[in-house]
């Protein structure tokens, strides 16, 4: 039995709330893990952290031994701050510099004057955003070093032997060539935080929830999020995109390799609806299904990208009990197959049948972890749900 | 002294026409910023609206030879009514649609409107006749060395800051402006209340209709000339110093508004008249990429 | 919404109409029809690959791209640059432009498609305002207000073009591949990931699909396409100037998707049909100033559209019924039993 799913301290806040505090938690494969908790305990938050649509503010989250969440360290934070305060302190000396060069020689000396003021503004803003790992403070950040290095590139080319320093003697190369020297590696520096993941958000690359997906985790929604002006089959087989491959050319030119493509995601998707009960529909539109029909669509389509996790955010709500025993035996079935689940669920009855193991929200916190007998008698859950112990026996 | 005196003229003059300019495009800046607040809507039709300012005044001065400021004060009202005339029949019926629906409507609308005002008053220039306007406008109030601030500046620039006051009050000091705010941050909670939320939102562009169509005529005034596609430019240019400031925060909008202004002027003073307006292009397209959320605002986020 | 129900896709009628209308249209010219009828309908057909092509994004993603005539312009201005001082041949411009285009796209769509609606329609604007700028005031490059006249005529081994009805025939096989791309797109596993974005990011996100690549990628084909119409017009017309480019323009295509049904090819071609040629009616009938304000109509059209049927005149919807309906005939016995 080896560990799939592991969560270390994970945190998640809003601004000034504190949706997620320190949550350990684990799925082992083959598991069937269940999450309760009042509302707003930060369940469904819990879901969107594993899968990357929120990025937590401390944790990590590990999925078959790889990190998938980006962690800040505070390592990497303080080099961070050194290294922009040593950029702020650098800056301090380029203006004086800028002040020497363009004086001199421009008709507008006054408004050069202000610019130089300017720059000097700018640069104390971004020291601020740098400091809060703003995205706008790094693209301007950038913006500025490449000014600064090409700046610095026109001063190594003409050195300007007989300009001083404003209002000194000292001669403006003492300043202008380890500035040179300096603003190279910086300029490296930022363009290497721009690449990398955390800040290529500003371009819109970060390890995103479609890569967890392609790693293996896959999920439902709360609130059915299907596809509801495509067709059943359609929903599903767009479950199935991430284990193909063709791409535009493909597309257009209809080679051999698409079209044997297509006719799998077709073979695959009847299949997840066959195993979910649903084959006969596959030609409805998504939104013209039942309610529970809808919710095994979504799971069908979750199935569908060969997952070895699944999330399941509360796929009994709103059944009656009927309806509420094919869900659990569904989500055993999908056990059978290989699959863990982790399994947000509010239906009691449908958690003790299925859960190996339980882990209790409140307030974001966890309270309470263990077997659903063990949950069942923990004091601490009945206080949490008051109430809700009873209907549970 | 004297030296620096002189030698800042010419900015200082520019800040001057800068700020007047700045005042102007914040007057228009606010209407869209408090209509995004309250209905998360850019009113795409708001420049229009100053368009019609302009020509409104315009027209009450040349056809029916009314005095200026009379001109002027009447067309305050008469946006105002047209700005809830333009929340009914267009924005009213969507309020539950689909945001591209309810922005495809604003477009059009804006369309349609810039064409009807070329339809009525043709494509020609207009300018208000020499003889009608007061003599003292075009004199200089004050001079600084060489820098110079016209009676028309003065007159623009309390206009801007008397309409910023009244705001001000009528935003934090009153029971409707109490209504703007609470309706602005959460609808359905401010409906339970007991607000009625489509008078507070036809209020709302009441207001930033009247201060657009305000701004219109303020700006037919200074540069003398009055086009159907004026609001057009404009309108991008105050949409670009609401989201400058902060999109849906007011005093983001002034301050947007101002910093534009300045930009514009020192732009195409300093760097290329041409591409004049391409500068407050230039700096919507910055501020969204880099910060959207302006430099007062607030962030918004989606529920998953 | 009803469950697939054959004889409940009302746009039958419509879809008829408009396959028999393109099935007559390469016959058009045979008949004794003068030029004018012919130039309208090049006219009309090009606006229908351009509608196609902005068809892409807000159809297949859900995002509004106002500056489409930006694209249009970039291209455009490339076939008539390229051809003035190299002399190229048609069939190395079209090219030419529609990768110029895809690269203009891919620039401008990479930093601004992870913004909501309505920011990344103003930045869009913005990008086709700054365009018509560049266009207007970079007279080394474009002559500026000028304009650029005497654009030499395409040529197809070795014969110039010269009379309507042969650009009128380009025009149809340009039309012809333009269908056939978007055709086969929409059919495929880049189609899904377009609907799957369209219909809701999120879920899409979590199956898989990488919004940004994905985005971009219409985006790109889409200003493709509408570099490639641009490059077209400008040896179709023989003479281009910035004015042509504003961003109006954006608003007409715009309306055309709108009127017919955004997201649905058939929509987009029977839109085109039928508010191009509606144009010209408007410029028989009107003075000439008021005929400079009819995009006033497209304005009304878009607001009224949107009040009493925003799908469009064959909404997307129906199509995806259609395509399943299509579907299920192909492997409905698999299955074993008819679904209702």
């Amino acid at each position: 039995m080896d560990l799939l799913l592991k969560i270390k301290g994970l945190s998640k806040a809003f601004g000034g709330l504190t949706a997620l505090q320190d949550i350990n938690l684990q799925v082992e494969s083959g598991d069937i893990v269940g999450i309760i908790g009042p509302n707003g305990a930060g369940k469904t938050t819990l879901f969107n952290c594993i899968t990357s649509l929120y990025h937590p503010s401390e944790g990590e989250i590990q999925f078959q031994g790889i990190p998938i969440t980006a962690r800040k360290s505070k390592k990497k934070e303080a080099l961070i701050r050194r290294l922009t305060m040593l950029f702020f302190f650098l800056g301090l000396c380029w203006v004086p510099l800028f002040w020497s060069v363009f004086l001199p020689q421009t008709d507008y000396p006054f408004e050069m004057f202000l610019v130089g003021l300017f720059i000097l503004a700018i640069q104390v803003f971004l020291v601020i955003g740098l400091r809060k790992f703003e995205i706008w403070a790094w693209g301007l950040t950038l913006v500025f070093l490449l000014n600064d290095l090409i700046f610095a590139f026109w001063w190594l080319k003409y050195p300007h032997e007989n300009m001083s320093l404003i209002g000194t003697e000292i001669p403006a190369n003492f300043l202008g060539i380890p500035w040179s020297i300096a603003a190279l590696p910086f300029s490296a520096y930022f363009l290497w935080q721009l690449l990398h993941k955390p800040v290529r958000r500003l371009f819109g690359f970060r390890v995103g929830p479609d890569a967890i997906c392609r790693a293996g985790i896959s999920r439902t929604f709360q609130n059915i999020r299907l596809f509801f002006n495509l067709s059943v089959l359609d929903n599903v087989k767009t479950g199935f995109h991430v284990r193909l491959k063709t791409g535009v050319l493909g597309a257009l030119l209809r080679t051999r390799f698409q079209r044997e493509e297509e006719i799998l995601a077709e073979k695959e998707a009847l299949n997840c609806l066959r195993f979910v009960g649903l084959e006969q529909k596959a030609f409805h539109m998504a939104g013209a299904l039942a309610y529970g029909e809808q919710r095994r669509l979504e799971i069908a389509r979750a199935l569908a990208s060969e997952p070895r996790l699944i999330l399941l955010d509360e796929p009994a709500a709103g059944m009656n009990p009927k309806e509420s025993a094919h869900m659990t035996e569904l989500i055993l079935k999908i056990r059978e197959n290989g699959i863990s689940v982790l399994i947000i669920e509010h239906d009691m009855k449908v958690m003790m049948n299925l859960a190996d193991r339980i882990y209790v929200l409140d307030y974001g916190k966890l309270i309470s972890e263990g077997s659903p007998e063990e949950i069942r008698s923990d004091p601490k859950v009945i206080e949490a749900y008051l109430g809700k112990a009873h209907a549970a026996c | 002294m004297e030296n620096l005196l002189e030698q800042s003229s010419l900015f200082l003059q520019q800040l001057v026409n800068g700020i007047t300019l700045g005042g102007v495009y914040a007057l228009i800046a606010v209407g869209y910023t408090m209509v995004y607040g309250v209905i998360q809507l850019i009113n795409f039709a708001h420049g229009e609206i100053y368009m019609l300012g302009a020509f409104l005044a315009y027209s009450m001065v040349t056809f029916l030879g009314l005095p200026f400021f009379l001109a002027f004060a009447l067309t305050i009202p008469v946006c105002a009514i047209i700005g809830i005339i333009l929340d009914f029949i267009a924005y009213r019926p969507l309020r539950n649609a689909p945001r591209l629906a309810a922005l495809i409507t604003a477009i059009g609308m804006s369309i349609f409107l810039q064409n009807l005002a070329l339809m009525i008053w043709g494509s020609q220039i207009k300018s208000y006749p020499r003889n009608i306007l007061p003599k003292v406008f075009s004199e200089p109030a004050l001079i600084f060395g060489e820098v110079s601030i016209s009676w028309l500046q003065v007159f623009i620039l309390s206009v801007t800051i008397f309409c910023m006051i009244f705001l001000h009050l009528v935003i934090h000091k009153t029971r409707i402006g109490a209504a703007m705010r609470a309706v602005s941050q959460d609808k359905t909670t401010a409906a339970l209340m007991g607000i009625s939320v489509n008078r507070v939102i036809s209020f709302t562009f009441a207001i930033g209709s009247a201060m657009g169509g305000l701004a219109g005529v303020l700006v037919g005034l200074y540069y003398n000339a009055i086009f159907p596609t004026m609001g057009y430019v404009a309108g991008v240019k105050a949409f670009a110093a609401a989201v400058l400031g902060g999109i849906g925060s007011v005093p983001g909008a002034i301050l947007g508004g101002g910093v534009l202004g300045i930009a514009e002027v020192m732009g195409a003073g300093y760097i290329s008249s041409e591409y004049r307006d391409g500068i407050s292009y230039a700096v919507m397209i910055g501020v969204i990429l880099f910060k959207p959320s302006g430099l007062i605002g607030r962030k918004i986020g989606e529920k998953v | 919404m009803t469950a697939l129900n054959p004889a409940k896709l009302r746009n039958h009628t419509l879809i008829s109409c408009l396959i028999l209308f393109i099935v007559l249209l390469p016959w058009i010219p045979l008949g004794h029809s003068s030029n004018y009828l012919l130039r309208i309908l090049t006219t009309a057909i090009l606006y229908m690959i351009l509608a196609l092509g902005l068809n892409i994004v807000p159809g297949f993603t859900g995002l509004l791209d106002l500056g489409y005539v930006g694209f249009y312009g970039i291209g455009a201005y490339t076939s008539a640059l390229l051809t003035i001082h190299y002399d190229l041949s048609l069939w190395v411009i079209l090219p030419l432009a529609a990768l110029n285009g895809a690269l203009w796209g891919v620039l401008l769509g990479l930093p601004t498609l992870r913004l909501t609606g309505d920011y990344f329609a103003i930045v869009t604007f913005g990008f086709s305002e700054l365009v018509v700028l560049v266009l207007r005031n970079e007279l080394w490059l474009t002559r500026g207000p000028m304009g650029l006249p005497g654009i030499p005529a395409p040529s197809i081994f070795g014969h110039t073009l010269v009379h309507e009805w042969e650009f009128y025939y380009l025009i149809l096989f340009l039309l012809l591949i333009v269908l056939f791309a978007v055709t086969r797109l929409e059919d495929s596993r880049l189609g899904r990931a377009w609907f799957a974005i369209r219909e809701d990011e999120i879920a899409a996100q979590c199956c898989g699909i990488n919004l940004i690549r994905y985005k971009v990628t219409a985006f790109a084909i889409s200003a493709s396409i509408g570099a490639m119409g641009g490059a077209f017009y400008a040896r179709w017309f023989l003479f281009i100037h910035p004015d042509m480019f504003k961003f109006w323009e954006s608003i007409l295509i715009l309306c055309l998707i709108v009127f017919g049904g955004m997201g649905s090819i058939a929509g987009t071609m029977l839109g085109a049909l039928i508010l191009i040629p509606l144009s010209e009616i408007l410029r028989i009938v009107l003075p000439q100033e008021l005929f400079n304000a009819r995009y006033l109509v497209y304005g009304f059209i878009l607001v009224l559209m949107m009040r009493l049927r925003p799908e469009g005149l064959i909404p997307f919807e129906r199509s995806r019924a259609a395509k399943a309906l299509k579907t299920k005939k192909r492997i409905g016995s698999a299955t074993g039993k008819e679904a209702v």
